[in-house]
C-alpha cells in the first residue's frame, strides 16, 4: 500500500512541475497595501482619477516653463525651412571639450547616434547594416561625406533639436549641452588623423573617377 | 520610359567596346581570326595585343564598376530619403518613373535631380509633389548624366530582382516548442501507464500471498487498513506537517514579491528584438537611468525616432509569445502608430504633440518605503542593468528576474566592492572622504571595500 502514496505523490509533484511553465500574468499580492502603494501620485501612476475629481492636470510643464540651464542655450529659430537655412549662422557655444568631457560625449554619441550613425561615424550602425537592418533609409555618413563635413554647427544642432528628414528630434533625450557636446565629438572625429573610418565613401569617389574617364 | 532609353545606349556603348575593338584588333592581325587564341605568345603583334588586352580589360572593369557605382551613388546620395521598395522621406524609387506625369523622359528627371526647386516654380505638377511630400528634394547639381544613368540601372534591376527583403523564417524556436510540448505529454503517459502496472503488481503481490498462504495452512490476522495502521497515520501527518509548513512559509515569504511577474503589455514590444537583435543601447530609451531616480519608460517620440521609417516587421525571426501564439510584429507596430496618432501613407504630416501614452504594466514595484535610486547603482555603482534585470536581451517579453527582496538587496550591498581607485582627475573624487579605509588598505589590513563598508546596510539609506 505503501506504493499507491508514492505513486499519488509522484502525480503530485508531476502536476506541480507542469503548472510552472505557464507566465506569471499577475503580480500577486501583498501584506500592507498601505505601506506598498503610495497616497500621493508618483512618477507613472495613472491621473485617471485625478481627471475623474475634477482636478485639472496634463501631466505637461506649464507653457513658459524653463529648464534648469535652458536659458543659457538658447536658440532662436524654429522647426521650419526658414530656421533651418538660418541655422548655419550659430556656432557651437561650447568650448572645445576637455577629455572627461569627450569621453562623455562619446558615450552619449554611441547610445544615441551609433545606432544609425555607426560606431565609427560611417552612417552604418546597427540598424542599417549596409541595407541588411531593419531600418531602411541609410544614415549620413558624418565622416568623409562633405556634405557632413561642412555643414555648420547650427545646423547640425537644429538636426538634432527637431529632426530631419527620417531622422527623429532627440530633444527629449539630449539636453542642449549634450547636442552641443556631440556636434563638437563628431567634429573631432572628422578631422584628420583621429581614427577617420569613412572608406567606403573613399572607394567610392575612386569609383565615381574611373566612370567619369 | 528612362528604362528603354538607358538600354538603349548601353547597348550602343557596348557595341563599342565590345565588339568595336577586337574587330579592329583582328582585322589587322590576320591569322589568329580562326582561333582567337589571343593569350598565344608566338603572335608577332604581341604589344598592340597587350595594349588593347589592357583596354578591353579596362572597359569592361567600367562596365561592372559602373553596376556598382549606381548601388554606392544611391547609398551616398539617395538612400537617406529614398528606399526602393518604400516610402519614406521621399517616394520608393522602384517603378516611380512609370508613374510620373512624364513617363521618366531623362531629361525631366535631369533637370528634377539637379535643379528641383526650379521645377516646383515652373510646374504645378511637381509643385503638387512637393505639398503632398511635404518638403523638396535636395538637389544634386554635381550629378552627371552617366552618373543618374548608373543610379536608376541599380534600382531599377534592384527592383526588378524583387530584391525585397524576405521575412527570415526561423522556425527552430517553433519547434522547440512543439517537442517540448509533445515531450511533456509523452512523459505524462508513460507516467500513468507505469503507476496502473504498480498498482495492478502490488494488488497481484498480496494476492499471491495470501494464496500461498491459504495453500500452506498458514493462519495470518486480517490485515490492518493501511488508513487505520497507525504507522502510515504517523507518517502522513509527519509529511503534511514538512510540506504544510514549507509551502506555507514559501508563500508568506513570497507574498508582496513578484519574481517572474510577467504582465501582458499593450503592445507585444520585444526587448529580444531592440535590445538584442538590433543592439540597441538600454539607454536610448531608458536614458534617465543615467541621471535620475527612474529608469524612464520612453514616451511615444522616442518609439517613433525609428519606427517613422521602420514601418514593418520583415528582417527578423518568427516571435512566439509565451502562450504559444505567433506575434505579428508589422501588426504590433501598426498599434503603436495608432497612440502616436501616424499615418504611415501620410508621414509628413504627423504631428507628435497629439501622441497618446501607451499605458505600459510596469514589471518592476518597489514598496513604498523602500527608496531606489537608478542613477546612483548605474551610474555610480556602474552596474549593469543585467544584473538585476537580467538577460534582457534575449527576453521578447520581459519578466522580472530578481526578487526585489532586503535581503536580495543586502547580500549584494555585502558582496559588491567599490572602485577606490581614484586619483587626481580621475574616478570618483568622493571615495576621498574615507580616509580610515585608504589607510586601511595601504597597511594591507583590508584588501577591498564594499558597498556595506561605506553605508550600505544602513536603515535609513533606503527607508526614511
Amino acid at each position: 500500500m505503501k506504493k499507491i502514496f508514492y505513486i499519488i505523490s509522484i502525480f503530485l509533484l508531476a502536476a506541480g512541475f507542469a503548472g510552472c511553465n505557464k507566465p506569471r500574468r499577475s503580480p500577486g499580492r501583498i501584506y500592507m497595501p498601505d505601506m506598498t502603494y503610495n497616497r500621493a501620485y508618483e512618477t507613472y501612476t495613472s491621473t485617471e482619477e485625478l481627471k475623474k475629481s475634477g482636478a485639472t492636470y496634463t501631466g505637461m510643464p506649464v507653457a513658459g516653463t524653463v529648464a534648469r540651464d535652458e536659458s543659457a542655450w538658447n536658440y532662436p529659430y524654429g522647426n521650419d525651412s526658414a530656421g533651418y537655412a538660418l541655422s548655419k549662422n550659430i556656432s557651437n557655444p561650447l568650448p572645445k571639450l576637455n577629455d572627461e568631457q569627450f569621453q562623455e560625449a562619446e558615450r552619449l554619441y554611441l547610445i544615441h547616434c551609433a545606432i544609425c550613425h555607426g560606431a565609427k561615424l560611417d552612417g552604418n550602425g546597427p540598424l542599417y547594416k549596409d541595407g541588411d537592418g531593419p531600418y531602411p533609409a541609410k544614415p549620413a555618413t558624418l565622416v568623409g561625406d562633405p556634405k557632413y563635413e561642412t555643414m555648420a554647427d547650427g545646423t547640425m544642432y537644429h538636426s538634432i533639436t527637431y529632426g530631419i528628414n527620417a531622422m527623429g528630434s532627440y530633444a527629449s533625450q539630449l539636453s542642449p549641452e549634450q547636442r552641443w557636446m556631440i556636434i563638437h565629438y563628431i567634429r573631432e572625429k572628422q578631422k584628420p588623423g583621429s581614427g577617420k573610418s569613412g572608406s567606403s565613401v573613399a572607394d567610392s569617389s575612386a569609383v565615381t573617377k574611373m566612370v567619369k574617364k | 520610359m528612362l528604362n528603354s532609353k538607358f538600354l538603349e545606349n548601353k547597348k550602343k556603348l557596348n557595341r563599342l567596346f565590345f565588339y568595336g575593338v577586337p574587330d579592329l584588333l583582328l582585322q589587322r592581325t590576320p591569322g589568329i581570326y580562326p582561333h582567337f587564341e589571343l593569350l598565344q605568345p608566338m603572335i608577332p603583334c604581341n604589344a598592340i595585343l597587350r595594349l588593347s588586352f589592357l583596354y578591353i580589360s579596362i572597359t569592361f572593369s567600367v562596365f561592372i564598376l559602373h553596376a556598382q557605382d549606381g548601388k554606392q551613388l544611391f547609398s551616398t546620395k539617395c538612400a537617406s530619403c529614398h528606399n526602393i521598395f518604400k516610402d519614406l522621406t521621399g517616394p520608393k524609387l522602384g517603378g516611380v518613373l512609370e508613374k510620373e506625369k512624364y513617363g521618366g523622359d531623362p531629361k525631366k528627371t535631369y533637370e528634377w535631380i539637379r535643379n528641383s526647386t526650379s521645377l516646383v516654380n515652373s510646374d504645378p505638377y511637381y509643385s503638387a509633389l512637393k505639398n503632398q511630400w511635404g518638403s523638396v528634394m535636395t538637389a544634386f547639381p554635381d550629378l552627371k548624366d552617366a552618373e543618374i544613368d548608373a543610379i536608376w540601372d541599380y534600382i531599377n534591376k534592384t527592383y526588378a530582382a524583387g530584391n525585397k527583403p524576405k521575412p527570415a523564417g526561423d522556425d527552430t524556436a517553433k519547434d522547440d516548442l512543439k517537442k517540448a510540448n509533445q515531450n511533456s505529454v509523452i512523459f505524462g503517459i508513460i507516467t500513468l501507464i507505469l503507476a496502473i502496472i504498480a498498482l495492478i503488481l502490488a494488488y497481484v503481490n498480496s494476492n499471491l500471498k495470501k494464496m500461498s498462504d491459504d495453500a500452506e495452512g498458514i493462519i495470518r490476522p486480517e490485515p490492518v487498513p493501511f488508513y487505520k495502521n497507525k504507522f502510515y497515520i504517523a507518517l502522513l501527518s509527519v509529511l503534511l506537517f514538512v510540506v504544510g509548513g514549507y509551502l506555507l512559509a514559501k508563500g508568506a515569504i513570497g507574498l508582496g514579491r513578484q519574481t517572474n511577474y510577467q504582465p501582458e503589455q499593450p503592445i507585444y514590444y520585444s526587448h529580444k528584438v531592440h535590445a538584442g537583435i538590433n543592439q540597441i543601447n538600454c539607454l536610448y530609451c531608458h536614458s534617465s537611468a543615467w541621471e535620475s531616480k527612474h529608469a524612464s519608460i520612453p514616451s511615444v517620440n522616442v518609439c517613433m525616432n525609428c519606427h517613422k521609417a521602420i514601418q514593418a516587421y520583415e528582417k527578423g525571426p518568427e516571435i512566439i509569445d509565451e502562450n504559444g501564439n505567433k506575434i505579428d510584429g508589422t501588426a504590433e507596430i501598426q498599434k503603436l502608430y495608432k497612440y502616436a496618432g501616424f499615418d504611415p501613407k501620410n508621414a509628413a504630416k504627423w504631428d507628435p504633440s497629439k501622441a497618446k501614452p501607451i499605458e505600459w504594466v510596469r514589471i518592476h514595484n518597489l514598496p513604498d518605503h523602500v527608496y531606489f535610486n537608478h542613477a546612483q547603482h548605474v551610474r555610480v555603482g556602474k552596474i549593469q542593468c543585467q544584473t538585476c534585470h537580467g538577460e534582457i536581451t534575449n527576453m521578447h517579453e520581459v519578466k522580472q528576474v530578481s526578487e526585489l527582496s532586503m535581503g536580495w538587496c543586502i547580500n549584494c550591498h555585502r558582496q559588491t566592492k567599490v572602485d577606490f581607485n581614484y586619483s587626481e582627475g580621475k574616478g570618483n573624487q568622493f571615495y576621498s572622504i574615507y580616509e580610515k579605509f585608504h589607510n586601511e588598505i595601504k597597511k594591507g589590513k583590508m584588501d577591498s571595500i564594499t558597498v556595506s563598508h561605506i553605508g550600505g546596510l544602513e536603515c535609513q539609506k533606503c527607508h526614511y
